[in-house]
C-alpha cells in the first residue's frame, strides 16, 4: 500500500470517512435526509437499498461530484464537503462509476495510466520520462490484475460492457487507493462475470477500504462485511450481512418485494 | 489512435518535405506565392482547429481572431510611419514577440472563460470572441479602425517572397509534427480523457478547466504564428480579414481536410486555395454559369459533396483510398481538386493594396474587394 499519508488523521482511530447529517437537495426532491456514516480503515461495507433510496447520489457527495446541500464529508479527518472532485485522489479515494466512465477514444493501456497520472501529478507535462514507464508499468500491472492484460492497446470503445466494467474496476485499483467507492460494480452482468467480479474484489481489495453500492446481494453479501440499507434518503438499517437479512423493516420494505 | 507516425509514416513526411522545400526550384513562383505558401499559413491555422477539436473535443470559431491579432500587434509595432495604427517603429523581432505575447495573452484570458463550456457552447461562446475582436478592431481607430494597418513589412529576413514559404513549409512541419507528439505525452492523453469524459477526468484527479485553458491557449499561439506569416505575406491587415466570413472559411478549411486528420488542414487549404485561385482558369466555366462572385456557391457544394462522400473530409477518403495516408493525401489533391476546379474563385487574400507583385505573368487572383464575403 503506498497510502498517501499528507493527510492522516490526527487520531488514528478516528473513521477513514465520517459523512455528517448530510441533506442533499435537488430543488424539491430531499434526495437524502440527513446521513450519517462512520467507515473505518479496511472496512467493507455494502450500501442497500431501492432504485431512488439516494445511494449514489451519498456517492457522489461523497466523492466530490456533487456538494451537500447542508452537513459534512471527512475523509482521513480532511473535511472535504466544499473540496472539489478532483482532490479526493491524492486523498486515496478512487471511484467506479454505475454506469461505465472511461474514456472510449483511448486504449486500455492510456485509461489507466491516465488514473495513474490523475493521482501522482505530471498532468500537463509534454515529456514522457523514466517516471512515466515506471506508471505505464503499473497500468500493465493492473490491466493484467483485472483480466485485461491482452486488451491493453484495444480501444475502450470497442470492450464489451463486461470487458468495461473490469476496466472501471482497474481504474480504480491502479492508483492503489486507500478508499475504493464502487458504484454497482456488478450491474448488467451475466452470472459468470458477476462471480469473477466477486472473486477480484476479494483479490484486489485486501487492504484499501471497500464501498460499494450494489443491487446483487450475491455480490454485496459475498464481499461486505457490514450492510447499511438506505430508503428515501435516510439510513433504516446497519449491520452484518446476516442481521441485515434478517431485519423484518427491510424485508418489507426491500427484498419484501423480491427485489433481490 | 494515429498517435505515433509510423515507420512508413515518417519516410512519407519526410520525402513530402524535401518536395516541399525544392518546389521553388521547379515550379512558377506565382504556384509557390499565391497557392502554397498561402496553403501552408492558412493550414497551420486550420491545424489549430483540428488540435482542439481532435484532442480536446473543441470546435473553436476564435483561432482566426488570434491570427488576426498578431497580425494587427505586428503591424502597429513594427511601423514607424503610417496612416493608421501606434506607429510604435519597434524593431522588427521584437514586434514579433509583441505580437505573439499578446494573442496569447488574450488567448489565456478568453480559454479560461471558455473553459467552462463544451459543445454548442463552447462553439458560440468562440464565435462571439471573433465578432468582438472584429468590431473591436473595426471601431478603435487608434489600433486600427476599418481601414486596417497597410505598408507592413516583414522582418528583413522574410523579405523575399520564397523566403516566408520556406519559414510557412518549416513552420507547418514542426507543427504538424509537435501537435502528433503531444498526442502521446501526459498532457495530450488528458486532454483527450477530458474530450471523452471531463466528470471522470476531474474525479480521477485532473483540473479540467485548467487543462482545457491551457490547450486553447497553445492552439491560439500556433495561430499567431500563422497570423504573422499572413501578415508579412500580405502587407496589410483590416478587420474584415477576421469579420465571420474568414472565421467560418477556416472552419470549411479544416472541415473539408478532414477535422480529425492533422493532415486534412493543409489538404483543405490547399484545395481551398488551388479552387480559389485556378477555377476560372477552367474551360467553359463561365458558360455553365460559375462566376467569380459564385465561388462561395461552389465551395458549398464541394463541402456538401465532400461531407456526403466522407465525413472525415478528404484525409478521410485519403486513408479510406488506403496506403499511407499522409503520403495519399497529399498528392491526391489534383484528384480532389478537380472536383473543385469547376467554380469562379473569390478574394480570399485582402490585398488591397497588393505590396508585392507576384513576379510572373500570371493574373492574380486579388480583386480589390475584402474578404469578408462569405455568408
Amino acid at each position: 500500500m503506498t497510502a498517501n499519508l499528507t493527510a492522516a488523521a490526527e487520531d488514528p482511530h478516528a473513521p477513514v470517512l465520517r459523512v455528517r447529517s448530510v441533506v442533499m437537495r435537488f430543488g424539491g426532491l430531499l434526495a437524502l435526509d440527513g446521513i450519517d456514516l462512520d467507515v473505518v480503515q479496511g472496512e467493507r461495507l455494502a450500501i442497500l437499498g431501492p432504485n431512488g433510496a439516494g445511494k449514489t447520489t451519498l456517492f457522489n457527495v461523497i466523492a466530490g461530484d456533487l456538494r451537500p446541500t447542508q452537513g459534512s464529508v471527512a475523509i482521513k479527518g480532511v473535511d472535504c464537503t466544499l473540496l472539489p472532485s478532483r482532490h479526493r485522489p491524492r486523498l486515496g479515494v478512487a471511484r467506479t462509476y454505475q454506469k461505465a466512465r472511461s474514456f472510449p477514444g483511448l486504449t486500455v493501456g492510456d485509461n489507466l495510466y491516465l488514473a495513474v497520472v490523475g493521482k501522482r501529478g505530471r498532468h500537463r507535462s509534454l515529456l514522457r520520462t523514466a517516471t512515466d514507464r515506471s506508471w505505464r508499468d503499473r497500468a500493465v500491472e493492473a490491466a493484467e490484475a483485472v483480466w485485461l492484460g491482452r486488451q491493453l492497446d484495444t480501444l475502450v470503445g470497442a470492450l464489451s460492457h463486461g470487458q468495461k466494467r473490469q476496466l472501471e474496476l482497474g481504474m480504480a485499483v491502479v492508483t492503489d487507493p486507500d478508499v475504493m467507492l464502487l458504484d454497482e460494480p456488478a450491474s448488467g452482468l451475466s452470472r459468470g462475470e458477476r462471480e469473477r467480479l466477486t472473486e477480484l474484489l476479494d483479490e484486489l481489495a485486501v487492504n484499501a477500504t471497500l464501498l460499494l453500492i450494489e443491487h446483487d446481494m450475491d455480490v454485496a453479501f459475498a464481499v461486505a462485511r457490514r450492510v447499511v440499507v438506505m430508503f428515501d434518503g435516510t439510513t433504516i438499517a446497519s449491520g452484518t450481512p446476516e442481521e441485515v437479512q434478517h431485519n423484518p423493516l427491510v424485508h418489507e420494505i426491500y427484498l419484501g418485494t423480491g427485489a433481490a | 489512435m494515429s498517435r505515433r507516425l509510423a515507420p512508413g509514416g515518417t519516410v512519407a513526411f519526410v520525402g513530402l518535405l524535401v518536395l516541399l522545400l525544392a518546389l521553388p526550384a521547379v515550379s512558377s513562383s506565382y504556384f509557390v506565392d499565391f497557392v502554397m505558401t498561402r496553403t501552408m499559413m492558412l493550414g497551420l491555422a486550420a491545424a489549430t482547429i483540428v488540435f482542439l477539436a481532435k484532442y480536446g473535443g473543441m470546435i473553436s470559431l476564435a483561432q482566426l481572431l488570434f491570427f488576426g491579432i498578431a497580425g494587427f500587434m505586428y503591424g502597429n509595432a513594427a511601423l514607424e510611419s503610417g496612416a493608421r495604427g501606434l506607429n510604435l517603429g519597434w524593431d522588427p523581432w521584437v514586434a514579433v514577440v509583441f505580437a505573439l505575447g499578446v494573442a496569447t495573452a488574450v488567448a489565456l484570458l478568453l480559454g479560461a472563460i471558455a473553459s467552462r463550456t463544451t459543445g454548442i457552447y463552447f462553439l458560440m461562446l468562440t464565435l462571439v470572441y471573433g465578432v468582438i475582436g472584429f468590431f473591436f478592431f473595426a471601431q478603435v481607430i487608434t489600433i486600427s479602425g476599418p481601414g486596417g494597418v497597410t505598408s507592413i513589412a516583414p522582418p528583413d529576413l522574410f523579405s523575399e517572397p520564397v523566403r516566408l514559404y520556406y519559414a510557412g513549409v518549416v513552420l507547418s512541419a514542426l507543427a504538424y509534427a509537435g501537435f502528433r507528439a503531444i498526442g502521446g505525452t501526459p498532457f495530450g492523453l488528458a486532454l483527450q480523457g477530458i474530450r471523452d469524459d471531463p466528470v471522470r477526468m476531474a474525479s480521477l484527479g485532473f483540473n479540467v478547466p485548467l487543462h482545457r485553458t491551457l490547450a486553447f491557449t497553445a492552439a491560439a499561439f500556433v495561430a499567431a504564428v500563422a497570423g504573422l506569416l499572413n501578415v508579412w505575406w500580405n502587407g496589410q491587415i483590416d478587420p474584415a480579414s477576421v469579420s465571420i466570413g474568414p472565421t467560418l472559411v477556416l472552419l470549411i478549411i479544416a472541415v473539408i481536410g478532414g477535422i480529425s486528420y492533422f493532415e486534412g488542414a493543409w489538404l483543405g487549404a490547399f484545395v481551398y486555395l488551388l479552387a480559389n485561385n485556378y477555377m476560372r482558369q477552367l474551360p467553359l466555366v463561365d458558360r455553365i454559369g460559375i462566376r467569380e462572385d459564385r465561388f462561395n456557391t461552389v465551395i458549398g457544394v464541394l463541402v456538401l459533396v465532400i461531407m456526403v462522400l466522407s465525413p472525415e473530409g478528404l484525409a478521410g477518403i485519403a486513408a479510406k483510398a488506403g496506403g499511407s495516408l499522409r503520403r495519399t493525401g497529399r498528392r491526391s489533391p489534383s484528384g480532389p481538386s478537380a472536383a473543385a476546379g469547376t467554380a469562379g474563385e473569390r478574394t480570399e487574400q485582402p490585398d488591397r493594396e497588393p505590396a508585392r507583385t507576384t513576379g510572373t505573368g500570371e493574373p492574380s487572383p486579388a480583386t480589390p474587394t475584402t474578404k469578408g464575403t462569405v455568408e
